[in-house]
């Protein structure tokens, strides 16, 4: 391999165009948000897991003092929405499917005459059974959260029945043989619990009617055209005639991909004829906002003498709540996750989502990903010590490599697999795996994949020389715009700080699919260089034509073409342009190949074939409290293969905040939840790791470029919350012997389990 | 009806004299009354840190504050930081170390490393991230901040 080329902005440790205004507090968010004449929305939630709605009786409320509009399911008339299923409703109607539920909506002068009216509002409840516990919602005598799941729309990939709302499979060759053959075989249950995204910005909507039927709405949402779409659904409206602006926002990691306030604020909006803001408490985040699902995995893998393993049966079972939001995809994907990066000449492997009357969950940060990856991931360790050999022996004996062919039929290409686990294995020191009493060592591997989903990208030659990029997605702090501006700086011969980037506004930037699936700066960095390209070549014609040359004779070289001595500036080309050529400006979208697959291995897969597949390994080196059993994490490697890094600053900030948000889920985060009630609904009890609780996190990048790549880059944000649990939980085996199957793991678990 | 206070404040070297209502926070009388939209708003109840500004030098969590106790105090807020057009040293090295993300935590986590640097302004790795504690950030997972912090220091102790 040659010597990779070295460029002038792409993979420069540069600083993020929107860090000024971020240090200094001159940066807007959607929170900091108002317009004139604002009112402020409040939202009343059910206190039952399941019932029906006898009466609501709002005229009490209505008079309080400055109430200006109260909205009930039966005041206006909205559709259902849902992203698989039309399952949601904005406010209940007849029914109440979970605690939390909305069911009425106050806008007032300010916040707290709202909080004051919301309860003088009566509401009279029939309480129906409810069922709380997935493997109970799959009986068939169970109570059905919709009774009326036949009518409800869905999308054709959706496999229905009764509480089950959706179902997937991969299936290869013929498990019970490979059982049949195998040396042991090992059969375990783990179980995970449902967490919070973490996002610092509560999730907040000011709405605002323009017309009878148009409405601006500034909000904190992941996708702008999701949102505008979705909120177009629900009002009956033409999406264009519906404005999404994020301002700003603080934090998503998934949790703000689906609607969150918008259409509250817009129908309170509507009904006071106002504009009217909404933002989430802190107790409404931790009681009622999308959580990661809790999921139970069933894993049963048979291997030979060396740890081969020749056949794989797993489920998982995702419990998506009262609404199936993400459920079906995330089921769907957990599939793959539970095959994980290995060879497996066999198997069936089987991921479904199940309605029960628990809160509604989404898509946290790689969805689907640390669950079965904690199943996965434990269960080769149990394997390893079965067998008596070195986990990471086993790993190496089974990995995909350059050429193999995964459970999907799709042929792996990049491969950075073993060296990340060499790297992470060397980096934490694996031949020393018990450093003293109480302290171990334990390592986790996993995939993922760059999702698809289309970007645009507009570009403006500006008068000054500089460059104007208009694109529709958010910039949830990844950086993930800087990069891509870095890209075009590159194609243009500029400094990244010539590039300005607008963003986020449904009516003037292009079509996005939007900051997610860890695919953000790998598809608008393509589009955008496209874009590139093309205004380069109107620039050159103009540029040719000015100086009397030939385009093949000009040189491009600091913001200027040059023929000879004879130069003609960026600034005077568009100032040219401007005044006698119409402008210059160009576009283009981006949408990243489809992968072949087999597709005689799937059934009903969301994502049956993996874009960029990405691989990582974590290793961590930590202490267990022998008489608290609290877990002291002492280092934490990542290493993971990112193709390129475009901005190594900004893609270690990716690895490092993913890997303590995923030690988070490992050791302390849980939204405990009895009988449809979250008990630890605030910041105290609800515990993400502080600065105390993690040691500095070492990244080791690892670079083999993807075909279609910017630059050979592959997506990285969601990858690194993937592998934590499993990495903890092997350590946490190896140090003091428990083996924890159910996440959180705790210094409870450890000490009694 | 509510009973109002008077309120004077010092905030980023300007006098403000004001009328709150008893329950108003300082977090409120910021971002509401002088609308100084830098420290964010977030839990309410003092365990995230995103609030965090200085109160007579110390740093506070302004959401759990109630203003009225504030008459007379020195408030400075993540907007006060600077000197004139220059930045101060813990700015600098937050934006230059990419100890920056989303952002919604970093005027908190810059004011209370701010407030921190100055009852220790040599501190180990170990007491930056105790004393960062109290301000929660979910996009960079620490390491990063820390060394800002670290490099803040140093400049500010070469000074």
């Amino acid at each position: 391999m040659s010597a990779p080329k070295e460029f002038e902005v792409v993979g420069k440790r540069l600083n993020r165009l929107d860090g000024e205004g971020k240090v200094t507090g001159a940066a807007v968010y959607a929170s900091d948000f108002t317009l004139p004449g604002m009112l402020h929305g409040k939202i009343l939630r059910s206190p039952h897991a399941h019932a029906r709605i006898v009466r609501i009786d709002t005229s009490a409320a209505r008079k309080m003092p400055g109430v200006r509009a109260v909205v009930t399911g039966a005041s206006q008339k909205l559709n259902r929405f849902g992203n698989f299923i039309k399952d949601f409703e904005v406010f209940a109607n007849e029914r109440v499917y979970h605690v939390g539920q909305p069911v009425a909506g106050i806008a007032a002068d300010s916040e707290y005459a709202a909080e004051q009216a919301l309860r003088a509002i009566e509401v009279e409840y029939a309480e129906l059974p409810a069922v709380f516990d997935v493997m109970e919602a799959l009986d068939k005598a169970a109570p059905l959260v919709h009774p009326d799941w036949q009518s409800l729309k869905a999308a054709p990939i959706i496999v229905r029945e009764g509480n089950r709302c959706s179902r997937t499979v991969i299936k290869v060759g013929d498990v019970e043989e490979g059982f049949r053959n195998s040396y042991r075989v090992y059969e375990h249950v783990f179980r995970t619990s449902p967490v919070h995204a973490g996002y610092t910005e509560p999730r907040v909507a000011v709405a605002q009617w323009t017309a009878s039927d148009q409405a601006t709405v500034w909000c904190n949402t992941q996708l702008l055209f999701d949102t505008q779409s979705t909120l177009a659904e629900i009002f009956g409206i033409p999406p264009s005639h519906i404005r999404v602006i994020v301002p700003g926002i603080g934090g998503g990691f998934g949790g703000k991909l689906r609607l969150g306030m918008e259409h509250y604020a817009m129908a309170l909006a509507r009904a006071a004829k106002r504009p009217v803001r909404v933002m989430s408490s802190s107790e409404e985040e931790l009681t009622a906002a999308l959580f990661r699902q809790p999921a139970t995995i069933e894993l049963k893998t048979g291997v030979d003498r060396d740890g081969r393993i020749l056949a794989k049966e797993g489920r998982i079972v995702v419990d998506a709540g009262a609404c199936s939001g993400s459920g079906p995809l995330v089921a769907s994907t957990g599939t793959m996750i539970l095959a994980g990066p290995y060879r497996l000449p066999n198997a069936n492997l089987e991921g479904i989502s199940v309605y029960t009357n628990n809160h509604p969950n989404g898509s946290i940060r790689a969805p689907s990903g640390p669950m079965p990856n904690f199943a996965t991931e434990s269960q080769m360790d149990m394997i390893a010590e079965d067998l008596g050999l070195d986990p990471l022996e086993l790993r190496l004996r089974n990995i995909l490599r350059e050429g193999d062919i995964a459970v999907n039929g799709q042929k792996m290409t990049a491969v950075g697999l073993e060296e990340c686990l060499d790297k992470a294995a060397t980096a934490i020191g694996w031949d020393l795996r018990k450093p003293g009493p109480n302290r171990g060592k334990g390592l986790a591997c996993g995939w993922w994949m760059t999702s698809r989903g289309s970007s645009g990208s507009y570009l403006k030659l500006m008068q000054d020389g500089t460059l104007t990029m208009m694109v529709g997605v958010v910039e949830m702090g990844t950086g993930a715009l800087t990069g891509a501006a870095q890209v075009v700086a590159e194609e243009m011969g500029m400094k990244l700080t010539d590039i300005n980037v607008v963003s986020a506004d449904s009516l003037t930037t292009p079509y996005d699919f939007g900051s997610q699936g860890s695919r953000t700066m790998f598809a608008v960095a393509n589009a955008s260089r496209e874009a590139a390209r093309d205004l380069l070549e109107k620039m050159r014609t103009r540029a040719a034509k000015a100086l009397g040359t030939d385009e093949q004779a000009l040189v491009m070289r600091d913001k200027a073409f040059w023929s000879d001595e004879k130069k003609i500036t960026f600034a005077e080309i568009a100032a040219q342009a401007n005044t006698a050529g119409g402008g210059l400006i160009a576009e283009a979208t981006y949408i990243a190949p489809a992968v072949e697959h087999d597709a005689s291995r799937v059934q009903n897969h969301f994502s049956p074939a993996w874009p960029s597949p990405s691989f990582h390994v974590h290793a961590t080196d930590l202490s267990v409290d022998e008489v608290l059993g609290e877990v002291t994490i002492n280092r934490y490697v990542v290493a993971q293969d990112v193709g390129y890094a475009i901005n190594p600053t900004y893609l270690e900030g990716q690895l490092e905040g993913g890997a303590v948000q995923g030690v988070g889920q490992a050791l302390s985060e849980e939204i405990i939840i009895a009988n449809g009630h979250v008990k630890n609904g605030n910041l105290t009890d609800y515990k993400m790791p502080t600065a105390m609780d993690v040691p500095k996190i070492e990244v080791i990048l690892v670079t083999h470029p993807s075909v279609a790549g910017p630059y050979g880059a592959k997506g990285v944000g969601e990858p690194p919350t993937i592998q934590p649990p499993a990495a903890v939980a092997n350590a946490v085996a190896a140090a003091c012997g428990k083996r924890i199957m159910h996440l959180p793991i705790t210094a409870e678990k450890i000490l009694l389990g | 009806m509510t009973t109002m206070h008077e309120l004077n404040l010092t905030v980023n070297g300007e006098e403000w004299q004001l009328a709150v209502k008893g329950a108003e926070t300082l977090l409120e009388v910021l971002r509401k009354h002088l609308t100084l939209t830098g420290a964010k708003s977030n839990c309410l109840e003092g365990e995230c840190g995103v609030c965090a500004v200085l109160v007579n030098g110390r740093v506070v969590n302004s959401c759990i504050l109630i203003a009225a106790q504030c008459n007379g105090a020195q408030i400075t807020t993540v907007e006060g930081l600077a000197s004139g057009e220059t930045m101060h040293a813990l700015q600098t090295a937050f934006l230059n170390r990419g100890a920056v993300q989303c952002g919604y935590c970093i005027p908190g986590m810059i004011m209370t490393a701010a407030g921190y640097l100055k009852e220790n302004p040599a501190p180990t790795e170990e007491e930056i991230r105790e004393g960062l504690c109290g301000t929660l950030c979910r996009c960079t997972g620490y390491t990063k901040i820390v060394e800002a912090v670290q490099e803040a220091a140093q400049t500010m102790g070469a000074k």
